[in-house]
């Protein structure tokens, strides 16, 4: 039985195929939140591209690991168990499925077209379990188009699907890079499906697939400039910092170096408030031309330039205790080393910037657990597991093998 | 049209403001659940004010966003500044399993309809509240909004050119976000009320999704590599090539961490010489001189139109993708052969399409059942059907304003 502090996922199993980011991060989500995670890796090393390593640290899985590295224990398969496996092998696919047989979830992050190719489509998946619950996230759906089995990275995803359009200066048609965050979005939809999913297996005691296109996933987030596009034919570009119908809305320069603010007003009474503040240093804030949203958006450069001239007298944090102090949204444009020292993110320390383990790296910090449950949250379990670490355990005492055939397996390079 | 969903037995009353909890109900909604949607009295939800309108015509029942974020719901007046809409919230709540919410903390209005007294008459009663700082941390009662939220999660601060202003995440990802973070802790806090066989509150920060999906590039990439990350406009350092590049007719995406990739990409323009140069011997530490390398390719791709380098590098194996317009991913073939836009016919409105489903269920689909209800739509069932009140009792809300 479930106890008060288990996290809500505990007795579900979940085998994880992920590889690079969506897919690994699916898996720990579950993991964090208190779910078995089996992770299967090919016995020859690696389960696709890491990325972890140079300049990603932290963003992928690790395939190979070292678990004296820190950057190990902050990626995406902490707390997770490895099971190495030859799917390419007969005994491999025998051993997968007798591990399927006692799962409730599968998810993988492959091409379409490659579970099938194994023999271990969604059909194989449900004539050995029926409850099991496939989720596949490829980059572009597992239907017959154009698209389909498409090489591709996050950020040239965002491209094909128009989200990078409209990412940019408002002067110019040249899109910006972000921060590339296709792949947690797609896991946060797909983790959403499963749990949506289970639902529905306990009600009705069936599992099914659930086919997940990433970019079809992340595509969401552009509803308005596309409903615009139906409603009215218009194409939007980059829009700079703007955002219809609000004014002020920016970033403005404060006094310190590359140090900006970052405010939004969004209604009438909330700009008389800031008009106000802003009156001390800004004899123009009170032009008529600002009077009404209209005129505000009808003259939003000169706006922005009132408003700069009122910032820049100040540090950010100082402006933002000002305008908050008003109820103004407002909070500083932070930087990666503002976030380490940001009040706030430290206080969610049981989950966001987390806990330090003293078996791996005292001073380190660790991106913790975004779902708080007020009974039952998430935590940080442990670290990545070295491919492997956990074949004895799931042959033996899981799936009920001998010894002996465990060392064949060994032998044969299946596990 | 039967509802079939996979989370056709839930009852969810949503309450708050714009993108982030509609957003929510959504992802609910469309997957089956009964989504009772709470706005002010005479002015609604302010999705409903902002648009985009047809024609550009302000009109509460063809917002744009409103049409796309409301699809499967009904919609309730009832003004919760009053104590008597707070009241009726209460009684609502004792007939559902879940309440989700983005309503601002700090405010005393919003502060009374906290989980303790939505709960007063229901204690299985589950609530997911979507917070832009955080329930109990220092900046609580902090306003804030998708651009603000964006700001101080740090992504931001990563993107546009060195020189320049930095660039928020535009029409408010950040809200989308939240709502789908919302939607996940409101399933995994229904979960753990099943276990414990008692109701429970969940929520999520904004800022603290939004920072969650820095990897690399932010907190971690500061601890561990002593990588303060900056802009780098239209490039990402990290390794060599990550940016948007210049063709004929518009900008290409291109980006590989593969060798094999990068090579194939070097045969398709005849292996020329500079391939060898030393500068490209390690990409992971080329971007430096990304301006001088850039000059010896770029002139090849600007000679291309989009349409003839997607071609090429599909065929090639290369994960180098077109940057699409709005009109162009309507129309690709691709997503037409998905099935993926959805068309609805609403009563005021007429026809249009949404984006559609961002899953598909093998057995129990996403499915719009119906289009965004119109302001109060099913007012009637609610408070004479669910609050049992009678004709006279009905008239005094309105009276009041309350409803």
């Amino acid at each position: 039985m479930a106890t008060t502090t288990d996290g809500p996922l505990s007795g579900i199993r979940v085998i994880d195929h992920g590889h690079v980011w969506a897919g690994p991060l699916l898996g720990m989500s579950f993991k964090d939140m208190g779910a078995e995670v089996i992770k299967i890796q090919s016995p020859t090393g690696g389960s696709g591209v890491s990325m972890a390593g140079k300049g990603m640290a932290g963003t992928a899985t690790r395939d190979a690991v070292d678990v004296s590295d820190p950057m190990a224990y902050h990626a995406f398969d902490r707390g997770k168990k490895s099971l190495s496996l030859d799917l390419q092998s007969e005994d491999g696919k025998e051993i997968y499925k007798k591990l399927v047989a006692v799962s409730d979830v599968v998810v993988e992050n492959f091409s379409a077209r490659v579970m099938p190719s194994l023999g271990l489509g969604f059909d194989v998946l449900t004539r050995v379990n029926p409850k099991i619950i496939l989720a596949s996230l490829s980059a572009t759906g597992a239907t017959d188009g154009p698209w389909r089995d498409l090489v591709t990275y996050g950020p040239s995803l965002a491209a094909l699907y128009g989200i990078k359009s409209v990412l940019g200066y408002h002067d110019s048609d040249h899109p910006q890079e972000d921060q590339a965050d296709l792949d947690p979005t797609a896991a946060g939809h797909a983790f959403f499906a499963i749990l949506a999913a289970l639902e529905s297996r306990d009600a009705t005691g069936r599992g099914q697939h659930i086919d997940i296109a990433q970019g079809e996933a992340c595509i969401q987030r552009i509803a308005e400039p596309l409903m615009d596009y139906f409603l009215n034919g218009r194409v939007a570009g980059p829009q700079g910092n703007r955002y219809p119908a609000t004014a002020p809305h920016g970033h403005y320069k404060t006094s310190g170096l590359d140090e900006w603010i970052s405010i939004s007003v969004r209604n009438q009474d909330e700009w008389e408030a800031f008009r106000d503040l802003a009156l001390q240093n800004s004899k123009n804030i009170t032009n008529s031309k600002f009077k009404t949203l209209q005129s505000r958006l009808d003259n939003q450069n000169e706006l922005d330039q009132t408003i700069e001239s009122w910032t820049k007298n100040y540090t950010a944090m100082q402006l933002t205790k000002i305008l908050q102090k008003s109820k103004i949204p407002a909070y500083p444009v932070m930087g990666a080393l503002d976030l380490v020292n940001d009040e706030n993110l430290n206080s969610l320390h049981r989950t966001h910037i987390t806990v330090t383990d003293d078996n791996f790296s005292p001073d380190s910090l660790y991106r913790g657990v975004i779902w708080k449950l007020e009974k039952g949250q998430g935590e940080i379990t442990g670290p990545t597991p070295s491919t492997g670490a956990h074949n004895g355990e799931i042959l033996l005492d899981l799936l009920g093998y001998e010894e002996g055939e465990v060392l064949e397996f060994q032998r044969n390079g299946i596990i | 049209m039967d509802i079939n969903g996979p989370l056709k037995n839930l009852r969810v009353l949503e309450i708050g403001d714009f993108i982030s909890v509609a957003y929510a109900g959504k992802l609910l909604a469309d997957l089956g659940a009964e989504v009772i949607k709470i706005e002010k009295p005479v002015t609604g939800d302010s999705l409903r004010n902002h648009g985009p309108f047809p024609k550009d015509i302000p009109h509460i029942e063809k917002s744009g966003l409103h049409l796309f974020l409301n699809t499967n719901k009904k919609s309730v007046t009832l003004d919760l500044a009053t104590k008597g809409g707070q009241d009726l919230l209460i009684a609502a709540a004792a007939d559902v399993d879940l309440v989700i919410s983005n309503l601002a903390l700090g405010d005393t209005t919003n502060d009374s309809l906290n989980y303790e007294s939505l709960s007063k008459e229901n204690d299985m009663l589950v609530m997911s509240s979507i917070t832009i700082f955080g329930y109990d941390t220092p900046y609580r009662d902090w306003a804030g909004t998708a651009l603000t939220a964006t700001a101080a999660s740090g992504a931001s601060m990563k993107i546009g050119s060195p020189d320049k202003v930095p660039l928020w995440l535009p029409y408010c990802a950040a809200d989308f976000q939240g709502g789908i973070h919302g939607a996940i802790a409101a399933l995994l806090a229904l979960r753990k009320k099943r276990q414990l066989k008692q109701g429970l509150h969940a929520w999520i920060s904004v800022v603290e999704v939004m920072a969650s999906y820095l990897g690399g590039s932010g907190v971690p990439g500061f601890v561990f590599q002593g990588v303060l990350g900056s802009r780098d406009g239209t490039h990402r350092s990290g390794f060599y090539p990550w940016q948007v590049t210049p063709a004929s007719d518009g900008f290409v995406e291109v980006i590989t961490m593969v060798d094999e990739q990068w090579k194939r990409f070097i045969n398709l323009m005849d292996n020329p010489d500079w391939a060898n140069d030393p500068r490209l011997s390690d990409r992971w530490l080329s971007f430096e001189w990304h301006k001088e390398l850039d000059a010896f390719w770029h002139p090849w791709m600007k000679g291309k139109t989009r349409s003839e380098l997607f071609k090429l590098f599909s065929e090639n194996r290369i994960p180098f993708q077109p940057v699409n317009k709005v009109d162009e991913i309507v129309e690709s073939e691709h997503l037409a052969l998905r099935k993926f836009w959805h068309e609805i016919e609403h009563p005021v409105v007429g026809n249009y399409k949404i984006p559609g489903a961002p899953y598909l269920f093998s057995q129990t689909p996403w499915a719009v059942y119906r289009p965004a209800p119109q302001l109060g739509e099913h007012n009637d069932e609610f408070f004479e059907t669910r609050l049992g009140l009678n004709t006279s009792e009905r008239t005094d809300l309105i009276k009041q304003g309350i409803t």
